[in-house]
């Protein structure tokens, strides 16, 4: 679990673009931003600023709005990389790179600011009774930004390029794998996977090996975007320095090791984008981004790997261009469930217990997170159904751990845990060592390893418990809106995810019955929220905090709305940037 | 002088071979494991097994080592596990030039700077200005990129910024602008080295038989010091110019990354955390091969300027 933050595909929700879009004449869509207080489960209230869009009806004599003025720019920094690893939809490698790659490109559908899967470039869809096989019906007159039509071929041919061995993608064929069919393309078997089905030019079907109640936010994942397959064909691996799909932008230039440069697609469905050009510096060192911002080289900064340096906040943290919001992101301390002591649930209990998470989120954190008992972060699909966390209780916690057997005529044993180095890990972990040596008097060994190592570490844990590592400090963070995405790929038995091999057969079962419900979100979110409460009493993790994660947008700047994931633009016609003189 | 030059290419070929072979065992025992790290917890052994293949990973180590060898002997460096499809060759290409430019630019600076300080400081040895002038090289020396860049940033900011004069970029490349911070930066170091150097070698040779002779024959100082002490004097300093300008290329990590800038130092340091074998081989290589081809250059400057060398 190293820092897979791969995505929750969404982004840039064009959602509202659809609403501009079917606007009659006459009504004006004024873009205001309200601040939406919202209580969540974690004894905290997060402050999630929304930009909704208002109609107003004009007088019948009002033209539509002029198109926006034509000469904005903006600068936007992609932090944390010297370079993009690539913009093949098919091989999004990391945040960075999906970020540039949802301002170019479009898949079916996409996610609105409220995480909402909503139509990109299927206009509509059905879903079949037994929930198995989606019918998309295409956008009428789609075009890639080249002006060569998509049509369902187009789709099909792009989730069936991304799945095939030679295009050497990280992630297709694991978040493709319910697609029937896809394993075969992926193992070179085939060309085409056999469940997706092109009716006519405007009809997709695809069917999946079995009920999958997330696959259509699994969809909102760059995989499946339309790539150009007559540009990929011409220009072949270079393809990518000139990209164009059917999003909102399309590559003007790509500076490599220096920046990206977009232009507005002219053949943009939902409308021409207002700003005629963003620019994306790619600027390793979150200082740096922050000394060009402030001498008025950035126009937005930060993100959640990469947010504004905790140094630098509070001098910033009062002027209108800081937003604060806490991601879609859980610290936790997973165990080897497989391995003495922490394959005792009482033990695993005595250290959940006597961690004083509020201490180490306000004080050693700096505010710079929320604590959180539970394995949804806040705002996250189906976190609306509350939890009963394990509550700090050094009492309870030595009570627990004598219930394992430990006391003074058998101490427990010495354990290590291991961690990465990255961020703010060495004082979370040193906190920790402290809080279980004070509240617990047990003596914990830090073990800090370089990413890659720990990464290598937690794959034997995986592979080799007996092998592995006793405990860990791990993150995790969305993939896509489902709760799916963080309890039971995290924590069934047989999951590829579940490290740490922790095993509730209740859970499982309740687990796999919400994985594959078909009733409505509201009842399949009460049976993960079930299945989450069993993975908490039995300490399937150890839940720490989600960090919340700072960006400055400069005030002249509006369409940009930063959420739990990434920054937003719900309407690329609204959006504006720095004034050209 | 052509056999000299013959049997140091050939120990070059020997040295970049054995460099080679080191970084890939090295990489090759090292844990982590290029394509378990991308995919991170995804584990889909489909894709595992297939990009292995891609790159070659699934064949033993002898065969990887022998297939890049193969490549090497070929100048192609191999491609990126990390970058998509972009070759090695192609991605230290791009950064070698930057980083020649603004180590060769930061080299001569200090050269134009720090010769003549170091003479001043020789002419009035143990004077207050001697002192100074070494306190401030010294500083110079000293003070490592990671604290110069803030405080030159804060002077950029609080002073020109802020007052509205005309600012300097904070980071970037591309503009003229661009080049001086990392310039200043990266000179200080090599600046205040070679003034000192300069001072004390230019001591030593003040002090040497044939100036006095020089002195006796009633020559006029400035003849003394530029033709005949210089020359003999700057023999150690163009010893360090070769060393100096590859490790202004590559070891000039902090500055690149600190100013965003797309050079070849910073791209080896990212791709050791990457597990970017081929890179880090790739870079590794680059700077063997600068460091052995420096030091020929300097051997073959050196026999030039010193006779002594050249008879023996």
């Amino acid at each position: 679990m190293r820092r897979s933050f791969p995505v929750l595909g969404s982004l840039f929700l064009l959602g509202f673009l659809l609403m501009a879009c079917a606007t009659p004449p006459g009504t004006q869509l004024v873009p205001q931003t309200v601040v939406v207080p919202q209580t969540v489960a974690v004894q905290q209230t997060v402050v999630v600023p929304q930009t909704v869009v208002v109609r107003e009806t004009a007088q019948p004599a009002a033209t539509p709005p002029p198109a926006p003025v034509g000469n904005q720019v903006l600068i936007w920094s992609v932090d944390g990389v010297n370079e993009l690893p690539g913009l093949d939809p098919a091989n999004p490698q990391n945040a960075q790179s999906v970020l540039a790659i949802n301002l170019i490109f479009g898949g079916l559908v996409k996610l609105d600011g409220q995480l909402n899967v909503v139509p990109d470039g299927a206009e509509s869809w059905t879903t079949s009774q037994d929930g198995k096989t989606y019918t998309f019906k295409i956008r009428p007159g789609l075009k890639f930004a080249d002006g060569t039509p998509v049509t369902a071929q187009t789709f099909a041919d792009s989730i069936n390029r991304a799945l095939q061995p030679a295009t050497a993608s990280y992630g297709a064929a694991f978040q493709l794998q319910h697609v029937v069919g896809a394993r075969d393309v992926a193992d070179g078997k085939a060309t085409a996977a056999s469940g997706i089905k092109v009716v006519d030019d405007q009809t997709l079907q695809i069917t999946t090996d079995d009920t999958v109640p997330y696959f259509l936010a699994q969809l909102t994942y760059p995989v499946t975007f339309a790539v150009p397959l007559h540009l990929i064909q011409a220009q072949g691996d270079k393809w990518t320095d000139k990209a164009f799909g059917t999003g909102p932008y399309r590559v003007k230039e790509w500076v490599h090791n220096q920046k990206l440069v977009l232009e507005p697609n002219p053949n943009y469905w939902a409308g021409q984008p207002s700003v005629s050009e963003i620019q994306l510096p790619f600027i390793q060192d979150s200082e740096t981004a922050y000394q060009l911002y402030r001498t008025g080289g950035l126009d937005i900064m930060g993100s959640q790997q990469n947010p504004v340096p905790s140094a630098r906040v509070p001098e910033v943290n009062s002027s209108p261009d800081f937003h604060q919001v806490a991601a879609f992101a859980v610290r936790f301390i997973g165990f080897n469930n497989k391995k003495a002591p922490f394959d005792n649930l009482n033990v695993r209990r005595a250290f959940a217990m006597s961690v004083d998470k509020v201490t180490l989120a306000e004080r050693v954190l700096n505010g710079a997170a929320g604590p959180t008992d539970r394995i949804l972060p806040p705002g996250f699909p189906g976190s609306q159904y509350p939890i009963k966390g394990l509550s700090f209780d050094p009492q309870a916690a030595k009570d627990e751990l004598a219930k394992a057997g430990y006391g003074a005529d058998n101490p427990f044993p010495q354990v290590t845990l291991t961690y990465g180095v990255e961020g703010d890990n060495e004082r979370v972990a040193t906190f920790l060592q402290q809080q279980w040596n004070d509240n617990l008097g047990v003596r914990v060994n830090l073990q800090p390893l370089e990413l890659g190592t720990f990464s290598e570490n937690l794959n034997t844990t995986f592979l080799t418990p007996e092998n592995g590592l006793q405990f860990y400090l791990s993150i995790w963070g969305a993939d896509y809106p489902d709760p799916q995405n963080f309890v039971t790929l995290q924590l069934l038995s047989n999951s590829p995810n579940n490290n740490g091999h922790w095993e509730n057969p209740e859970f499982d079962a309740l687990g796999k019955q919400a994985d594959t419900f078909t009733g409505s979100a509201e009842e399949r979110f009460k049976l993960y929220n079930q299945a989450e409460q069993l993975a908490v009493d039995g300490v399937g993790w150890l839940p720490l905090f989600v960090p919340r994660f700072s960006v400055l947008i400069k005030p002249y700047v509006s369409g940009v709305v930063p959420t739990g994931q990434y920054l937003v633009i719900p309407d690329f016609t609204a959006l504006r940037g720095r004034p050209q003189p | 002088m052509g056999r000299i030059i013959g049997q140091r290419l050939l120990s070059l070929v020997f040295v970049i071979f054995s460099i080679t072979f080191l970084t890939f065992i090295v990489g090759y025992l090292a844990p982590g494991d290029p394509i378990q790290i991308m995919l991170g917890v995804r584990r889909d052994p489909t894709t595992y097994n297939n990009l292995r293949h891609q790159y070659g990973l699934d064949q033993p180590w002898y065969v990887q080592y022998l297939n890049y060898v193969n490549g090497l002997v070929h100048l192609d460096l191999g491609k990126s596990y990390r970058y998509q499809n972009k070759s090695v060759n192609e991605i230290l290409a791009s950064g070698l030039p930057v980083s020649l430019l603004l180590g060769g630019t930061a080299l001569l600076l200090s050269l134009l700077l720090g010769i003549p300080a170091g003479i001043f400081s020789a002419l009035r040895p143990n004077s207050w200005l001697d002192r100074a002038n070494l306190f401030l090289m010294l500083t110079l020396f000293s003070i490592p990129s990671f604290v110069l860049i803030p405080i030159l940033r804060a002077l950029n900011y609080f002073v020109l910024y802020q007052n509205g004069l005309p600012s300097l970029p904070a980071a970037g490349w591309g503009q003229p602008a661009h080049w001086v911070l990392p310039v200043v930066v990266l000179t200080a170091a090599t600046l205040g080295y070679i003034a000192r150097l300069t001072r004390s070698s230019m001591l030593e040779v003040l002090g040497e038989d044939y100036i006095r002779t020089a002195k006796g024959k009633g020559l006029k100082p400035r003849r003394i010091i530029y033709v005949h002490a210089l020359r003999n004097a700057l023999l150690p300093v163009i010893t360090v110019i070769g060393p100096s300008l590859a490790f202004l290329v590559t070891g000039s990590f902090v500055v690149e990354n600190l100013f965003a800038i797309p050079g070849v130092g910073y791209l080896a340091v990212q791709s050791i955390g990457q597990r970017d074998y081929p890179v880090i081989q790739g870079t590794t290589v680059l700077l063997a091969s600068m460091i052995v081809l420096m030091n020929l250059l300097t051997d073959i400057a050196y026999t030039l300027l010193d006779p002594r060398i050249r008879a023996a």
